[in-house]
């Protein structure tokens, strides 16, 4: 589902030298499949992410999705892309305060062309499967940061997205929270999507089909579980 | 809507502020416009004529005496279709000299005569009556004199000792009628010889055959369907003698030099509002879009195009500074009405919110906050959906 090759990044300093992010970094995801990647802060994980997401450019490289060459894309080409293939779950969930949760999930469907009718529907679904319901019409000051995770995690499936991207999902949730987000990430390998995970968490290891550490810049496979 | 009010409700107060400032300074140039055309319609409608030399007469009137031959001869000359006599007197000779712009008139006129002014057939009337043929001792007044003296229809008013009924106000004209007594012409004349000692005494002596018809201190005159006005004042300047006429277009230009400086005033207020008003609603519109540059980050990571945002940003931006725009007009109204209600007490009226500044400030408003909202837009989506996000943490 999602592939890479020869991905390289760099950062420029305030001083004009280029600081080296991602070193020629080659990955694939296959669909059904969930992919850890671990490694310690700094050592471009997230940069990765974001590069493979279409959320920033590589400096060189290639991604694709489902065998499209999605790199060379316009800008335009891009977001139909992200909104096609992508769903993403941020470490700080990057809800919008101004909407409810339900607002927030159903947000979703209105950059893809899903009748709203629809979206807010299946929100609905999702926020129920995710034990949220009652929820819906909280703003996202007034949920616990379990509560915004698993609103966050509704909106990256709302379109059923075959790639979900998530970054350190759980960084910021506890324990139970945390195992409820890697459990639906999970559950949505086992329905079919390609799911990348960036994580700290050691126990990603028992769910996870393969896992990879980064350091410097470069992608090294760890053992399989 | 309501979502916008509950997102953007500090971005539409601020809009407000900036919007009642360029309101009200607006408002107040306005006024000031209102009362400068008001004079130049009523110069380029009727050629006015004074007695050559200096008398008591005042306004377009300035001049000495204009004797009833004169008014005759003037009706003779080609193009000439009416001829008003008018004693235009100062209310207070003593002050009025000092404040031309301001003063307050005694206005004498012949109402069994048509009014010649071309814009100003009749004055507006807001409560009682004009005058007519047959009154003695009863005035119209203008809106500002009425408020000012407290007058209504049936008051009593003293001038040079003598009661007057009042049997009219005048609807607010914003220009000078609205400071104007206006009498029949032979209570002005009687008003004239108290008011003046040196025309007293000449008149007591006997040394000049003086008869009430040639107490007039100017004449208001009306030009023929198709003429020329500029070209038939000339021809009354060389046929009559004795005579100070007005050429309406020169008269025009004196009244606006005269008038320069109101006119700069306002190009001022103008500006002024214009820069302070339009970057306080710039100013607010583009940190409002700045403020939630993490917000299209998410939004182009769900699938968002620039042109998505940038049509989501622009009706957003209307909504707000409609809103914006509405309610600073309200506020506006609201404080221009309450200074305007104490200013009343003296006459004044200070601000004139008309529907062509209404309209332009809600149009400026609109295209202004548009435009921020395009050029922050514009910035921000050249940024990646990583570094909105990253940016707006």
């Amino acid at each position: 589902m999602l592939e890479a090759k020869g991905l390289v990044k760099s950062y420029r300093a305030p001083s004009g030298a280029a600081i080296p992010v991602l070193a020629g970094v080659d990955l694939t995801v296959p669909k059904g499949r969930l992919v850890a990647i671990m490694g310690p802060s700094g050592s471009g994980k997230s940069t990765l992410l974001n590069v493979l997401g279409l959320l920033e450019d590589a400096d060189g490289g290639d991604v694709w999705f489902a065998g499209e060459r999605v790199t060379g894309l316009s800008r335009r080409g891009q977001s139909r892309a992200r909104g096609r293939f992508v769903g993403f779950v941020f470490q700080s969930f990057l809800l919008l305060p101004s909407l409810t949760a339900l607002e927030n999930v159903a947000l979703a469907a209105r950059y893809v062309g899903r009748n709203a009718g629809t979206g807010r529907r299946r929100a609905l679904e999702l926020l129920a499967e995710l034990g949220v319901a009652e929820r819906r019409d909280h703003y996202p000051a007034q949920l616990s940061g379990g509560e915004q995770q698993r609103v966050a995690f509704c909106r990256a499936v709302l379109n059923d997205p075959p790639l979900l991207l998530a970054d350190e999902p759980t960084g910021n949730l506890d324990d139970v929270n945390g195992r409820v987000i890697l459990d639906a990430l999970c559950a949505r390998a086992r329905a079919g999507a390609a799911v990348l995970v960036v994580t700290h968490r050691a126990d990603v290891r028992r769910d996870a089909d393969a896992v990879f550490r980064m350091h410097d810049g470069i992608l090294e496979p760890e053992e399989c579980p | 809507m309501r979502r916008i009010l509950r997102e953007y409700v500090f971005t539409i107060v601020g809009i407000a502020i900036g919007v009642a400032g360029l309101v009200a300074l607006g408002a107040m140039g306005e006024r000031i416009v209102r009362f400068i055309e008001g004079g130049d319609r009523f110069v380029l409608g009727q050629i006015s004529v004074a007695g050559r030399g200096m008398g008591m007469g005042t306004g377009f009137t300035a001049g000495g005496p204009l004797p009833a031959a004169a008014l005759r001869a003037i009706a003779a000359v080609e193009g000439v279709s009416g001829v008003q006599a008018q004693v235009m007197l100062p209310l207070d000779p003593s002050t009025s000299q000092f404040m031309t712009l301001t003063q307050e008139l005694v206005l004498g006129v012949d109402v069994s005569v048509p009014t010649p002014n071309r814009y100003y057939r009749t004055l507006p009337v807001h409560a009682g009556r004009y005058l007519r043929s047959d009154d003695r001792h009863v005035a119209v007044v203008g809106s500002s004199f009425a408020a000012s003296h407290g007058l209504g229809v049936g008051s009593r008013l003293s001038l040079e000792g003598q009661s007057y009924e009042v049997v009219g106000v005048l609807e607010r004209m914003l220009t000078a009628p609205d400071r104007f007594v206006i009498v029949p012409i032979a209570d002005a004349r009687e008003q004239w010889v108290a008011k003046d000692r040196m025309l007293r005494t000449i008149l007591a002596s006997g040394a000049v055959a003086v008869r009430a018809e040639d107490l007039n201190t100017g004449a208001a005159v009306g030009w023929a369907d198709g003429a020329d006005p500029d070209a038939v004042a000339q021809r009354i300047r060389e046929r009559v003698e004795g005579v100070n006429v007005q050429i309406p277009s020169e008269l025009s230009r004196l009244l606006r030099s005269s008038t320069a400086f109101f006119s700069a005033l306002v190009v001022g207020i103008a500006t002024l509002g214009l820069v302070i008003g339009g970057l306080s609603l710039a100013n607010t519109i583009a940190a409002a879009v700045f403020e939630r540059i993490r917000d299209f980050g998410v939004k182009r990571a769900l699938g968002a195009t620039d042109l998505q945002l940038g049509r989501e940003v622009l009706s957003e931006a209307l909504g707000v500074t409609l809103s914006g725009g509405v309610l600073g007009i309200a506020i506006a109204a609201a404080l221009g009405m309450a200074v305007d209600g104490w200013a009343a007490r003296s006459g004044q009226q200070l601000f004139l919110f008309s529907g062509r500044l209404l309209a332009g400030a809600v149009v400026f408003a609109v295209l202004l906050g548009a435009a921020a909202a395009a050029y922050a837009t514009a910035r921000v989506v050249r940024l990646s959906p990583a570094e909105a996000i990253r940016r707006g943490a």
